[in-house]
């Protein structure tokens, strides 16, 4: 566990001098809350009046975590980066280092996804204060247990990315599959919480990963309640280990197929 | 003691092909051709603790395939191979703890780091306790002397100080056997020399096992004390540099500065490789003529100066290529 925490620390070390770059995402961020925040101002009447049960603050403060998230993973660089070494054949230097390929991507990602949480999670509750004057959770227990799942969410979707990158060694080039991935989380997590959707939809959502890295934990922050915390709690650690399981899977199949040519 | 031992080796590759042009292309999406490559065909070797072997060939003859089948990246299609008596196939993670690599096209430096914190890193990684990597950091510093550079961001480094500072990342956890591919590569002189001497102190001090490839000559002529060839795949010469210079060395060059211009001509055991007005440059094959036979020609009496050497280490390794090519 050691070496990954290094790698880990050794990853924040390293990306604290690319700061600049992530303070240039903040732009699209506050363009997207912006918009959402008039669009929704124009759909509720009274900003008291609830819509599927969610008034408009809590409405938008779910766009405002489940943004947070998403900007935090960064995940076409994690894909790319992923997609790169499996066809550059770069995966293969890391196999004669003792560590795991996926826990040392995981690890090496979540580095830099800290550092982006922490400044999204600064700009999302500063613009939600401007936008809203006011927080749906009130207890610094509640929040931190939020703040763990959206951690654990965060883990979710880096693992799932980093099988949709080793999808490579059968399909050579795995971006279509996270194009796909992107949107779904966009439109079915991101944007709206999950009981704006067809009451036919809402439990295969639920049960989705979709869920578990995007809406659960927002939902968590929007309305919480110990019901709903065991709920998303236990399918965000059942599919962090499913998603391991899975990556484990993939990974030791693909790389008995590895070609490296040249030296 | 032998501490690598390859036998019967072999490495098939299966390669996509595609016809020409835009309907080869479409062709291949429904009718994909597959095409077996034998990149490696029955090696043998072993190399004995605290030798420096070169493992050299040509490009595309199989020796990066080798070396990486060795240090458990690929695996063999067949053959065995044991290295400090594990096999990379099976004991892939403890090898890495016994083995260090440096790949000299391929950077494992984390380049925003400092070589301090990439040292540290790599400490970690083998579960080397802190005060164990401090010191060794402190002792490496001053071997591959660092000490000017060592808190400087690695993407600021000169090649050489990379260089350097890549070797010191894979000997952090003190591994038994070294392999080195081509790790001067892109280096100027100097720096190479630097680098050289180092690797001949490291395997004094630690007694290092080291597995060399390289396309530059004079690395294997002032590191190595035996040789492996390897040629389309398969091992073509496994013998010390002494025996590699001795048989083959049945060639000299002599150049001469003649009085009076000479006419020469070629004919059996000596070959004119210049003549320019009064120099002379021939080669001499010593197993069908001598030298003196040569100097005959010439007349020694027309000569004013004369150089008598022979033909370079790396005409020799390339005329074993070729022989092998042509077989």
């Amino acid at each position: 566990m050691r070496k990954y925490l290094f790698i880990y620390k050794s990853e924040i070390m390293s990306n604290l001098q690319y700061i600049g770059n992530i303070l240039f995402g903040f732009i699209f961020y506050f363009l997207l809350l912006f918009v959402f925040f008039h669009l929704w101002d124009y759909i509720y009447s009274d900003p008291e009046e609830l819509i599927h049960g969610y008034n408009m603050s809590q409405t938008i403060w779910h766009v405002i975590i489940t943004e947070i998230l998403w900007s935090s993973v960064g995940g076409n660089k994690l894909c790319q980066k992923i997609i790169n070494d499996v066809r550059g054949g770069n995966i293969a230097y890391n196999l004669n280092k003792p560590y795991d390929y996926i826990g040392y991507s995981l690890s090496s990602h979540l580095g830099i996804a800290t550092i982006k949480l922490i400044l999204y999670i600064i700009l999302g509750f500063t613009l939600g204060f401007v936008f809203l004057k006011d927080v749906p959770i009130h207890t610094l227990f509640h929040l931190l247990i939020v703040l763990f799942s959206c951690i654990l969410a965060i883990v979710i979707s880096c693992l799932l990315i980093i099988m949709i990158g080793l999808f490579s060694f059968i399909i050579e080039d795995s971006t279509p599959f996270y194009w796909l991935y992107s949107k779904a989380i966009l439109i079915l997590g991101t944007l709206f919480p999950i009981e704006f959707f067809p009451s036919v939809m809402q439990p295969i959502l639920t049960s989705s990963p979709v869920y578990a890295v995007a809406s659960g934990p927002a939902k968590l922050f929007v309305d919480f309640s110990w019901n709903g915390c065991v709920e998303v709690l236990f399918i965000q650690l059942f599919y962090v280990g499913i998603c391991y399981i899975l990556c484990k899977l993939v990974y030791q199949k693909g790389v008995k197929k590895l070609n490296v040519n040249g030296g | 003691m032998a501490v690598i031992e390859v036998k019967n080796l072999s490495k098939i590759f299966t390669i996509k092909e595609k016809k020409q042009g835009f309907k080869g292309s479409i062709q291949s999406i429904f009718h994909p051709k597959y095409r077996k490559v034998k990149s490696v065909k029955k090696v043998n070797f072993s190399v004995d603790k605290g030798e420096i072997v070169a493992f050299i060939g040509p490009n595309g003859a199989g020796k990066s395939t080798t070396i990486k089948m060795m240090t458990g990246i690929l695996f063999p299609t067949e053959g065995d191979i044991n290295i400090l008596g594990l096999d990379p196939k099976k004991h892939r993670k403890k090898l890495t703890y016994e083995i260090g690599t440096v790949f000299g096209q391929k950077e494992q430096l984390w380049t925003h780091l400092t070589p301090y914190d990439n040292f540290k890193f790599f400490g970690a990684i083998y579960d080397i306790p802190n005060f164990v990597v401090e010191k060794k950091i402190k002792e490496f510093e001053e071997i591959f002397e660092l000490k000017d550079f060592i808190n400087t961001p690695v993407r600021n480094l000169s090649l050489g100080q990379r260089i350097r500072c890549e070797i010191v990342a894979s000997l952090i956890h003190e591994p038994k056997v070294l392999f080195l591919d081509e790790p001067t590569i892109g280096l100027d002189p100097v720096v190479k020399e630097n680098v050289r001497s180092l690797i001949k102190r490291m395997n004094k001090e630690y007694k290092t096992t080291i597995f060399l490839t390289s396309h530059d000559v004079s690395d294997i002529e002032k590191l190595c004390k035996r040789v492996i060839i390897i040629n389309s795949g398969q091992v073509v010469l496994d013998d010390s540099m002494e025996n590699l210079k001795y048989y083959y060395l049945n060639k000299k060059i002599v150049e001469a500065k003649m009085k009076e211009k000479v006419s020469l001509e070629d004919e059996e055991g000596i070959t004119i490789l210049k003549d320019k007005e009064y120099n002379i440059k021939i080669e001499v094959d010593t197993e069908k003529r001598t030298v003196a036979d040569a100097l005959k020609l010439l007349n020694p009496d027309n000569i004013i100066d004369i150089n008598i050497s022979n033909i370079p280490l790396e005409d020799i390794i390339s005329s074993i290529y070729k022989k092998e090519d042509q077989s």
